[in-house]
């Protein structure tokens, strides 16, 4: 019991996911079992690792009190490089993945240059880029997607580890877990939300503001590289119009992870759980046959519920502050 | 003096785990200007709250008038002629003045609201205020002072009887508060009882009839101003005699070696040629009145803002001091003048927050070690008597003076030489002044070097060892130590030429 305590101090918002998770699977499978297949439930977790991968790279943007809207475009661009390195050069797909990686990394320095050195408020910074990005996606292919992915590299990205069980979750968890520890046991980590607590207070602690926030684009721009990745491998062709409207699901899925949109609060493990609940939706209600159009109605409510949740649970923890806190 | 307009019968408060109010009984009388008074924690916001009905859960009875109220919210309270001046005035920057007064109660003609009857009455208040600006005027054009005239006329439009001042003379110059008090003075000459808070027990004495004191939760005394001495007042409010707190205990420990000199500095439009030395073991006061430019210059000595030329020699040698992290690779430490926008950081803990400016020591290749940083935040909780001891208790949720040693904590965990306070006890109750007092000592003690910029002057006065006095951006006067009375410094604050031959 004491261990039990001891592990899961600090934790109320992740416990609370893991049984809403939990809850959510339950109702589904009362209604249908199928939903319990080991085939379905693998599914589920399959379904979350792109907007995870997507979602765990912006936690960091989103506690610094940034936001990027640009993943999407980000993710396009990678997937059509990529796409033309595998196809057009005949690269080494470790070789194409390596340079995947920075492309993502360098593109999101470029925005976490005109949110530090310009001064640009990030949502327009990134809107701008988001828009911007695409159009070199296109400008890359010409318009046209890139076909004939070699099956070498699909193996690698989204090919079966054992069984029915897909590589693309263990490379989900390997950025989780690199990401949670950057965030809970570095320097840049506590930079990151000393920045969303009080970007002041924190340049005046003698911190180097920008160069912290910087390193949190990059790591979007990685986390967006890593899913375009993956959905190249996925798909097999690479669409330069992949990836539009990601960048929402992904804002989502670190909101309902208890990520705070005003910055200085979020984890890798909450985000996570987002992500596999905002997937286990809708899975759930492809399952159960609901309507698409109904679909979309209730993704949006399980956002606005979780956001609730989220006020209510730090209204009843003491006049809505920590007295203590352990990170 | 005439009938008690305000009873408070048998108050008691509790917040989970903290008794706030413990059985508060005494009388206000009506038309009389009565202080309230007591140490952070002692009580005073939350019996103000009760009587403006922002806290409607409590034991005990509030009789306004020989009626007994039972204010459910603010508003409530407002209507029955009870307005508050806050402590940080929240205004709206975009409307005008007169929106801002009647916001909420706007003058109606049919579905729209009339502005020229707005106004025209905003405006009869202002001029009783003898204010400079006007109902049109937009708020964001305004002085700090200017505002908290704002939140009086407000209170009038309301046409209350009891207005009450939390710490309104926190934010304004001297000039500021004295006209502040003429209109108190004439508040009370028109029969509105007025209850006033204040850290600055000057003012107390200047401004009350009668004075409350309370002490943890509990009522100590209402006493006659004529009858009170400081000294009094204070063993009163903190049960222990604190006798003339802003007093150096040890002096001569200032040495010759210069550690931090300053040339030329001079940033464009705000403050130019200002030269000085500071050496190792002494606290250099910075005085001047609101708009010296003092906080602009030691700010921009710590790389915190641009400046436009000069240069800055520590120990003897050139530095580069462009950035805060410059400021802290030489050495140079500040604790700003607001706590919660620049010195500490709400969402972290107290050992986060101490660990911050120095975080290299306590990891290797990037990461944390996190022992290291819990040992030093214990160390310096035990160094600093940080209340509570928990260094994983949130920063945010410490009293002003414990805010306040967090912050130093930090500073102090870098190993810095010079270190420069901003108004060190702004907010501070205190006791928790004296404790600060005593650790700037235990600084220059342990070889350090201190700046403080200061509004109080008998902090100045019994703290420093030698002052230089800013006006207008300029440096006007270096005093040494045996020279400092009020009425030198503010003849050179305000801009006062040699007079002393």
């Amino acid at each position: 019991m004491n261990l039990l305590n001891r592990l899961t101090k600090g934790m109320g918002r992740e416990i609370g996911l893991l049984v809403a998770l939990f809850l959510m699977i339950a109702i589904f499978a009362l209604i249908d079992p199928i939903y319990l297949s080991p085939g379905n439930l693998l599914d589920i977790v399959d379904q979350s690792t792109i907007n995870g991968l997507l979602a765990i790279g912006i936690t960091f943007v989103i506690i610094t009190g940034g936001i990027d809207l640009s993943i999407g475009s980000i993710m396009a661009i990678v997937i059509v490089s990529v796409g033309w390195f595998l196809t057009k050069q005949g690269m080494n797909p470790i070789l194409a993945i390596i340079l995947g990686i920075l492309i993502g990394a360098v593109i999101g320095l470029f925005n976490g240059l005109l949110v530090t050195k310009f001064k640009l408020q990030p949502f327009i910074a990134t809107l701008a880029t988001m828009s911007a990005f695409r159009g070199v996606a296109y400008i890359i292919t010409n318009g046209w997607p890139v076909l004939n992915i070699p099956q070498n590299y699909r193996d690698m990205m989204d090919g079966d580890l054992v069984g029915n069980f897909p590589i693309s979750i263990p490379i989900l968890l390997a950025f989780a877990i690199i990401s949670h520890i950057i965030l809970k046991k570095t320097r840049t980590g506590t930079f990151v939300f000393s920045i969303g607590g009080n970007e002041e207070a924190t340049r005046l602690s003698g911190i180097n503001v920008d160069f912290t926030k910087m390193v949190t684009y990059a790591l979007c721009g990685v986390g967006a590289a890593l899913a375009g990745m993956v959905m190249l491998a996925r798909l097999g062709t690479g669409e330069p119009a992949a990836g539009q409207g990601y960048e929402l699901y992904a804002i989502a899925a670190a909101a309902i992870g208890g990520t705070s949109l005003a910055g200085g609060k979020g984890s890798i493990l909450g985000t996570l759980l987002g992500a596999l609940i905002l997937s286990a939706l809708k899975t759930g209600l492809v399952v159960i046959g609901v309507d698409s159009f109904w679909q979309y109605i209730a993704m949006g409510t399980i956002i606005a519920v979780a956001a609730y949740f989220e006020i209510i649970q730090s209204k009843f923890s003491g006049f809505g502050k920590r007295l203590s806190g352990k990170r | 003096m005439s009938n008690p307009i305000i009873s408070f019968k048998t108050i008691s408060k509790s917040f989970p785990g903290v008794k706030a109010l413990d059985n508060i009984n005494y009388d206000v009388m009506e038309g009389e200007i009565h202080a309230l008074i007591g140490e952070n924690g002692a009580g005073k916001s939350t019996l103000l709250n009760i009587l403006h009905g922002i806290y409607n859960e409590y034991e005990g009875e509030v009789w306004i008038a020989g009626k007994k109220a039972a204010f459910k919210n603010a508003h409530d309270a407002i209507k029955a002629g009870i307005s508050k001046v806050h402590q940080e005035v929240s205004l709206i920057a975009d409307l005008t003045v007169g929106q801002n007064v009647a916001l909420g109660h706007e003058p109606k003609k049919g579905p729209f609201i009339d502005f020229n009857t707005l106004h025209a009455k905003v405006d009869v208040i202002l001029e009783r205020l003898r204010c400079k600006f006007r109902s049109i005027d937009l708020v964001s054009t305004l002085s700090t002072g200017e505002m908290q005239m704002l939140s009086i006329a407000k209170a009038l439009f309301h046409e209350s009887r009891i207005i009450s001042f939390d710490e309104p003379t926190a934010a304004l110059t001297e000039n500021e508060s004295r006209a502040l008090f003429e209109i108190i003075r004439e508040l009370k000459a028109n029969g509105i009882t007025v209850i006033f808070i204040s850290h600055r027990l000057d003012e107390l004495f200047q401004i009350s009839d009668r004075i409350t004191v309370l002490r943890d939760g509990k009522y100590v005394g209402t006493y006659h101003t004529a009858e009170m001495t400081r000294q009094k007042l204070i063993q009163s409010m903190v049960g222990r005699d604190v006798a003339a707190f802003a007093e150096r205990q040890k002096l001569g420990l200032k040495t010759n070696e210069i550690v931090l000199e300053v040339k030329n500095l001079s940033k464009t439009g705000v403050f130019e040629n200002i030269s000085f030395q500071l050496n190792k073991g002494e606290i250099l006061g910075f005085s001047g009145l609101v708009g010296s430019k003092r906080t602009d210059v030691v700010r921009a000595v710590f790389g915190a803002d641009p400046k436009t030329a000069g240069n800055i020699y520590m120990k003897g040698k050139k530095v580069k001091i462009q950035t805060p992290k410059q400021g802290l690779k030489h050495g140079i430490g500040l604790i700003p003048e607001n706590r919660k926008t620049q010195g500490f950081i709400h969402n972290l803990t107290n050992a986060e927050n101490m660990g911050l400016a120095s975080l290299e020591k306590f990891s290797h290749l990037g990461f944390i070690n996190h022992k290291q940083k819990i040992d030093n935040c214990n160390r310096l909780t035990k160094e600093l008597q940080l209340n509570p001891k928990d260094p994983y208790y949130m920063t945010y949720n410490l009293s002003g003076g414990n805010q306040q040693k967090v912050v130093l904590g930090k500073w102090l965990t870098t190993d810095v030489d010079v270190l420069i306070f901003d108004e060190p006890t702004k907010g501070v109750d205190v006791g928790a002044k004296a404790e600060i007092y005593r650790l700037m000592e235990e600084l220059l003690a342990a070889g350090k070097s201190i700046i403080m910029v200061s509004s109080e002057l008998p902090e100045v006065i019994g703290m420093s060892d030698r002052v230089m006095v800013m006006h207008e951006g300029k440096m006007i006067k270096e005093l040494q130590r045996q020279e400092l009375d009020e009425e030198t410094i503010l003849h050179y604050a305000m801009g006062g030429s040699e007079y002393k031959s």
